[in-house]
Order: structure tokens, then C-alpha cells, then sequence
């Protein structure tokens, strides 16, 4: 049965090419298009290098400190204090990485100027992410405690500072006028994961503005990593206590907010307005309505042509409608037939988000950033498609399984 | 005729229905899309009204540990002096960090006789506008030698003048700024600081008439085209020995310029290549729709053609119903297209809106027409013999 139905639908598909032209050309671009935007949010959101533990980590990026009432408001990253103060006494999770937001320096070798950008990390940043030493090892709790001018560089500066010198640890490098005994090299970090991403990395003793300074605010973002996926509720609930004990710094503030979010809730709560809410619904909504928007127009012109390929198999429908079958029998032909065309639309598709992929690798658009499509990106596009080749099969072969045998037959 | 056609949309308005949402839903697509170009476009067009070639941005910091305010006046002089004994440098202003093309953004709201406008607030010494090249229309950068300086001293520019005093005198008069009354001594032209497709905006400069140095950390140089990487590691050298303690980076207003307008170019080339696909598409569904209705009704034409239409009636018919159907879809679209100026959604200029509808309207009649004219002549190349005889 399912044979026949594929010999229809390619007898179909080859006798009005330019009819299936448009089709393959509709749905083959909508999904290149939304496999590369898949293949973006996964990437942005999925757990890739070095943040490997993502799935139990929880993210604390900023403390917000306001003024309901003369609508004042503070709001950045938090100081290394607060970590080590308060943060730092939760007893739930396994561990705590903190680091600073990188700064740029500068540094010139050679009339060449080079910008370096340097972050400053407690020593269970090490522990947290799992950088890959190209060679090397990181600094030690001994380092850190002992202010040693030790550095960890990335590859990208090793090749930039260096140039292609064979192993670079025990040199020296100077940036900001300051010089550091390189001890690791590591991978580079893609810089769309911007509290992880630096080129520097140096023990937090070493940080030019004083680490001591006991304001809350600060330069610092944490990461908590918890023994397992089952106690991130528990780590949000005693982070939350702990908050709420913290008396705001300035006497012009009066309530502090800050929460240890996972990794995307840290990035849609930079654009929620509520305090209390992460801003993740409202992102998926977001995201929901373009993927809508962008396959309404392709959809409408798909069911458009189909009607149109309907009518002109009037014929072929009344014989078989005079022949006994029924219109539920011709309406699931009708709707295979067009899951097949949009089925090879899809492959067409993926061939062509393929090449754009790789060009995007290729150009090194953001340096590091490499875009794959990986089994989820694929079952999205596979489900996308197989939700097109019904949006717009439904309508037509219902339109089709109505149509009269004798006006069917009629109007050939 | 019009209403003849009319007539034959209405009683096929199922098959036409579909035609009809596709059409429509392009022209909010298009829409849309002409409302941003139209937006950059007049932004783009607008005056530089300053130069960023040869402007370097110097990031630094004060030592740590220095409080009192008069040793902190004493050391930034040195750091002037210092800078600008050098030959390569022409000029120099210290500054906020919202300088040209930087992320950060400073605004607060600016009171004048109770009327109050969000500007943007930029701390600036008198040597800002030089540096910069900026045309000074009325008054000056501060207050000239031998004022009274009770008041401090804002510069605001031909926007912000606008709103806030409409046609009358600016100087002289003194608006409300975080409770702080502060005088008006100069109207500067506007320029576009936060990159070539955005708008100048509200802009006051606040000149700090007791040398405020906490509120500023940049300094902005004007440099000979001559200077070298060499000078510039001789500059860092020379800056970071003052900050000490403080991490301190030169930026070229020139790259920063390119990376500032890359955040809305890229967006829009993207948006661009979607749109376009869409529309291809679009044009193409509708010229294969168009084709196959034009087969379909070869008898009806034949008929018309034997009872004496010309070939020119036919084609005319075939693209009037295309251009009926599309009258219908954009007079659809039109209507919420106008709620935008209307409710005065996201603050842009009803102009732009406007300017936007035309554009999409010419723009969907353009393709609808060419979309129609190969189905029509097709159409009107019918033989009525062959036709009928078809059937």
C-alpha cells in the first residue's frame, strides 16, 4: 500500500516540476533556516567546553539592590567578599568557582598591539570547569595564597604572544605592564560564554583592585556546582535564605536581590523585569512565535499550491471515488503524498544547513565558535518538518475528500 | 468593470481566501522590515556632526588610596600635562565612560519649568569639543574666564534645545538635573555617538566646574595621523605608571565605530535574508497559482474570446482580479499597519510608519503585477477555436 502511495507521489512530484520546484524550494530554505537557529540556541544552551557540568551547576551573576520607593536601583556583578561571606558558607553544594568579569588589557610585542583579557579565579575554578591543559597544569590553593605571579594562558594568546614557539610554560608574558610566569596553556574559550571566556587567567590575589574590599558589589560571578542534579532546588532555597540576611550596603536601599539560576534562567533574568521571575516563559514564547511567523507564509503558500495540484487530479480522485474508496482512504493518501514531498524537502534542507554551518565555522564570525548539527538540532528539523508536511496536507485533502464524484469526474 | 470583479472574487472567496492570508501576511512581513530600513536609513543619512579618525580613548584609573579632593586635582593636571607635552597628541579631554561608540549609557531625567525629558548625561571637560571636532551652534563649552561659577555649567545639544526650550534663547537658562540646578551656557550640534544607524537623541554634557575626577575615567586624545603602535605602547607606558594599580586600555574610536554599527548591521542582514526567502517564495506560489487557474479556466476564456473580448480584455481581466485580491489583502494589512503611529508603539517617528506602508504597498502591487504578467499573456494568447474545442 505504502509502495503505491510512493510511486503516486513521485509520478505527481515529476509531472508538474515547476509546482514541485516551489515546494522542495519552500520547505528546503524554512528549514535551513530554522536547523541554524536551532543549531545557535543549542549551542548557546547545551553544555559544551569547559562548562561540561552544566546540567548541576547554578549560576550567580549579579545582586540587584533597590529603592522601591525613590525607584533607585544598583544593579552588576558581586564582590569576592560576598562569596567568600556569605555565598560561601552554603553547605549543599560540592563546590564554588568564582571569578571576575574579564577586563581588557593591553600588551605590544613586536610594534603589534595585542589586547589580552584578563580574569582573576579562586582555585576551585579549576575544580568546576574542565579546561583541557594543551600543556601545563593550573595554579595552585598555594599560589593563590601566596600572591605568586602565575598565569594560565589560552591557546589563542599563546600563538599570539609567542608566536609558534614549542612549549610555552616557565616564559614569561607581560600585559599591563606586570609580568606572569606562564604555568598552563589551555583550550580557547568561545567568547558567547562571557563569564567563563578570558585569555588571562590569574589566581585572585593577584587582582589589582584590592580583594578585600568589603562592599557587596563587586566585579565577581560565581558558579555552584551541586553533588547532583537533585539538590539544585534545595541550593536555589538556602542561596535565597542566605540573601535575605544580607543587609544592603547603602542606607539609600532597602530590599537585595540576588539568585543562583541555571545557565539560561541567567540569561533571560537580565531581561525580566520582575525581580522574582527568571524570564524563561517569556524567552520560550519568544522563540515559539518566530519559528510560528517564519513557517505561517511558506505553510500558506504550500497549502495554496496544493489546492491548486488537488484540482488538477480531480479526474484521477472521481474514478477512485466511483470505484468505493472512501474519502478518509484518499485524504491519508493525500497526506502521505505531501510527508514525502516535505520529507525530501527536509533532507534538501539539512544538505543546505550543512554548507551554511560550515561556512559560518569557517569564517570564524566569532573566533573558537564552532556550530554543529547534532541529534537534537536534527530531531528538531525532522519534527518540523513532519509538522509542515501535515499543516499544509490537512487542509487540502480535506478539501479533497468533499469533492463530489460526479462534479470530480465532471470537470475532467 | 471594478465592480464586476469584485463580483467574481466574492463568489470564489474560498479559493481566494488563502491567496488572500498570503498576501496579507507578506505585507505585514514587508512591513515590518521597511519600518527598521526606513529607521537606519534616516538615522544613516543624518550628519556624523563629529570625527572619531585619528581619536583614541585612553581607560584608566586613579591610584587606589588617594582621597583628599585636591591631591586628586593635582595628580590628573600632571597626567594632562604629561599626555599632552607629548607630539603626537593634539588634544585631550577627560571624560565618563560613555564615551563614542562605548555599551555604556548614562540617563537621567532633566527637569525645565516642570517639564521633564530623559537625556543622555555625558561628563565632559571644556577640551571635549575639540577633540571631537564638534560645531559649537550658540554659546561655549563652560563658562568663560571671569564669570560668576556658582552654577555649574551644561552644554546641551540641538535635540535636547529643542524639547526642552523649543525656539527660544537656550542660554542662560537653567534646568534641574538630580535636584542640582545647573545653567545652560552652549548648544552643541548633535552627533551620532552610538553609531551611524542610530539616532543622536537627547544629549546634555556636564562640565564639572570643581574637577570632579571620581566621576570620570576616560580620557579621549586627538592624535596626529602619524602616530605609530610604537607611540601608542610609549602612551600606555606612560599611563599605566600613573594608574598603578588599575587596569588600563587605549581604544581606537575608529574599530570601535565599525564593531558599534556590526551590532545593527548583522541583525539586519539577517532579517533581510529571511524576508527576501519569504517573499521569493511568496512570488513564486503566487505566479504557479496564477498559472494554474489561468489552465483551468482556458474554457471561460475561450468563450469570452469567441463572443469578441480582445486579447488585451483578457490579460487586463486576469491581472485586475490579481490586483482586486491584492487591494483587499493590503487594505487588511494597512489597518493595523496605522495602529503603530497611532498608539505611538515603540517611540519611532510616525513618519518612519508611514514611509514604511507606502514602500510596502508599492512594493506588494509590484510584485503581484509581475507576478501576473506571464500567467495574463498567456491567457490572452487563447485561441477561442482550440478552447472550445477542448471542451
Amino acid at each position: 500500500m505504502l509502495k503505491n502511495y510512493l510511486k503516486i507521489a513521485f509520478a505527481v512530484l515529476r509531472r508538474r516540476k515547476f509546482f514541485t520546484f516551489i515546494s522542495l524550494f519552500g520547505i528546503s530554505i524554512t528549514l535551513t533556516i530554522l536547523i541554524v537557529l536551532a543549531a545557535f540556541l543549542d549551542k548557546l544552551t547545551s553544555p559544551g567546553y569547559p562548562d561540561m557540568k552544566r546540567d548541576r551547576s547554578l549560576y550567580i551573576n549579579t545582586i540587584v539592590q533597590e529603592n522601591p520607593k525613590a525607584s533607585g536601583m544598583m544593579r552588576g556583578p558581586l564582590s569576592l567578599y560576598f562569596f567568600q561571606h556569605y555565598a560561601g558558607v552554603m553547605k549543599t553544594p560540592e563546590n564554588i568557582a568564582v571569578s571576575s568579569i574579564f577586563t581588557a588589557t593591553n600588551t605590544y610585542v613586536n610594534n603589534k598591539k595585542l589586547v589580552i583579557n584578563v580574569k582573576y579565579t579562586n582555585g576551585a575554578w579549576w575544580d568546576v570547569l574542565e579546561y583541557d591543559f594543551v600543556e601545563g597544569k593550573p595554579y595552585s590553593l598555594q599560589d593563590i595564597k601566596n600572591a605568586e605571579r602565575v598565569a594560565v594562558i589560552s591557546e589563542d594568546v599563546k600563538k599570539q604572544y609567542f608566536g609558534d614557539a614549542g612549549k610555552v610554560t616557565g616564559k614569561y608574558i607581560e600585559t599591563d605592564n606586570v609580568q606572569y610566569r606562564v604555568i598552563g596553556v589551555v583550550k580557547s574559550v568561545p567568547i558567547t560564554s562571557p563569564f567563563i571566556y578570558a585569555d588571562l587567567y590569574l589566581p585572585y590575589t593577584l587582582s589589582k583592585s584590592d580583594y578585600r574590599d568589603r562592599s557587596i558589589s563587586g566585579a565577581y560571578t560565581g558558579i555552584v556546582l551541586a553533588r547532583d542534579k537533585s539538590d539544585l532546588a534545595r541550593i536555589k532555597e538556602e542561596y535565597k535564605q542566605i540573601v535575605a540576611k544580607v543587609p544592603p550596603q547603602n542606607k539609600d536601599y532597602t530590599i537585595l536581590y540576588s539568585h543562583a539560576d541555571t545557565y539560561v534562567e541567567s540569561f533571560t533574568r537580565m531581561f525580566s523585569r520582575d525581580q522574582n521571575s527568571s524570564g524563561l516563559g517569556i524567552l520560550l514564547a519568544v522563540v515559539a512565535i518566530t519559528v510560528f511567523l517564519l513557517m505561517l507564509l511558506p505553510t500558506i503558500n504550500l497549502v495554496n499550491i496544493n489546492v491548486s495540484r488537488i484540482m488538477e487530479r480531480s479526474s484521477e480522485i472521481g474514478v477512485r471515488k466511483a470505484f468505493g474508496a472512501s474519502s478518509g482512504t484518499l485524504a491519508m493518501q493525500f497526506i502521505v503524498e505531501n510527508i514525502i514531498l516535505t520529507l525530501l524537502g527536509g533532507v534538501i534542507g539539512i544538505i543546505f544547513s550543512y554548507i551554511i554551518l560550515s561556512t559560518i565555522n569557517h569564517s570564524s564570525l566569532i573566533p573558537n565558535f564552532t556550530l554543529s548539527i547534532n541529534f537534537t538540532v536534527l530531531s528538531y528539523g525532522i519534527l518540523a518538518c513532519l509538522l509542515f508536511g501535515l499543516l499544509s496536507g490537512v487542509y487540502p485533502a480535506w478539501r479533497m475528500s468533499r469533492m463530489e464524484v460526479v462534479n470530480a469526474l465532471k470537470a475532467s | 468593470m471594478l465592480v464586476h470583479l469584485f463580483k467574481l472574487i466574492w463568489n470564489k472567496k474560498r479559493q481566494n481566501f488563502l491567496l488572500m492570508l498570503e498576501m496579507f501576511v507578506s505585507f505585514i512581513v514587508l512591513f515590518v522590515v521597511f519600518t527598521l530600513s526606513v529607521f537606519y536609513y534616516n538615522n544613516y543619512r543624518k550628519q556624523q556632526g563629529f570625527e572619531y579618525e585619528d581619536v583614541w580613548a585612553v581607560n584608566y584609573g586613579l591610584p587606589p588610596g588617594i582621597t583628599s579632593k585636591d591631591s586628586i586635582n593635582m595628580l590628573v593636571e600632571s597626567l594632562r600635562n604629561m599626555i599632552s607635552s607629548m607630539p603626537q597628541v593634539e588634544q585631550l579631554s577627560f571624560t565618563g565612560n560613555n564615551i563614542p561608540y562605548s555599551a555604556n549609557i548614562f540617563n537621567t531625567s532633566i527637569d525645565y519649568k516642570g517639564k521633564g525629558v530623559i537625556s543622555d548625561i555625558y561628563t565632559a571637560d571644556t577640551r571635549y569639543a575639540e577633540v571631537l571636532n564638534l560645531t559649537m551652534l550658540s554659546g561655549n563649552w563652560g563658562f568663560k574666564k571671569g564669570e560668576r561659577k556658582q552654577r555649574s555649567a551644561v552644554v546641551v545639544n540641538t535635540t535636547l534645545k529643542e524639547v526642552l526650550f523649543g525656539q527660544e534663547e537656550a542660554i542662560g537658562k537653567r534646568v534641574k538635573v538630580d535636584n542640582e540646578e545647573l545653567e545652560v551656557t552652549g548648544v552643541v550640534n548633535d552627533f551620532k555617538s552610538k553609531g551611524d544607524y542610530q539616532e543622536p537623541g537627547n544629549g546634555l554634557f556636564r562640565i564639572p566646574d570643581s574637577i570632579d575626577h571620581q566621576a570620570q575615567s576616560m580620557i579621549l586624545l586627538k592624535i596626529s595621523p602619524d602616530a605609530d603602535a610604537a607611540f601608542e605602547a610609549k602612551l600606555y607606558k606612560a599611563v599605566s605608571n600613573f594608574s598603578k594599580n588599575t587596569s588600563v586600555e587605549i581604544e581606537h574610536l575608529s574599530k570601535k565605530r565599525e564593531a558599534k554599527n556590526r551590532l545593527t548591521l548583522i541583525p539586519m542582514l539577517i532579517l533581510f535574508t529571511v524576508a527576501s526567502f519569504l517573499i521569493i517564495n511568496v512570488a513564486l506560489g503566487l505566479f504557479g497559482v496564477l498559472w494554474y487557474t489561468i489552465n483551468r479556466r482556458k474554457p471561460e476564456i475561450g468563450l469570452r474570446r469567441a463572443v469578441g473580448a480582445s486579447g488585451t480584455d483578457i490579460s487586463g481581466q486576469i491581472s485586475g482580479e490579481a490586483l482586486v485580491l491584492t487591494t483587499i489583502s493590503v487594505l487588511a494589512g494597512c489597518f493595523f499597519a496605522v495602529q503603530f503611529p497611532l498608539l505611538n508603539v515603540f517611540d519611532l517617528p510616525s513618519n518612519v510608519y508611514f514611509a514604511a506602508i507606502l514602500l510596502s504597498v508599492t512594493f506588494i502591487y509590484l510584485l503581484v503585477i509581475i507576478c501576473s504578467v506571464y500567467p495574463a499573456r498567456q491567457a490572452a494568447s487563447i485561441y477561442p477555436a482550440l478552447a472550445l474545442h477542448e471542451e
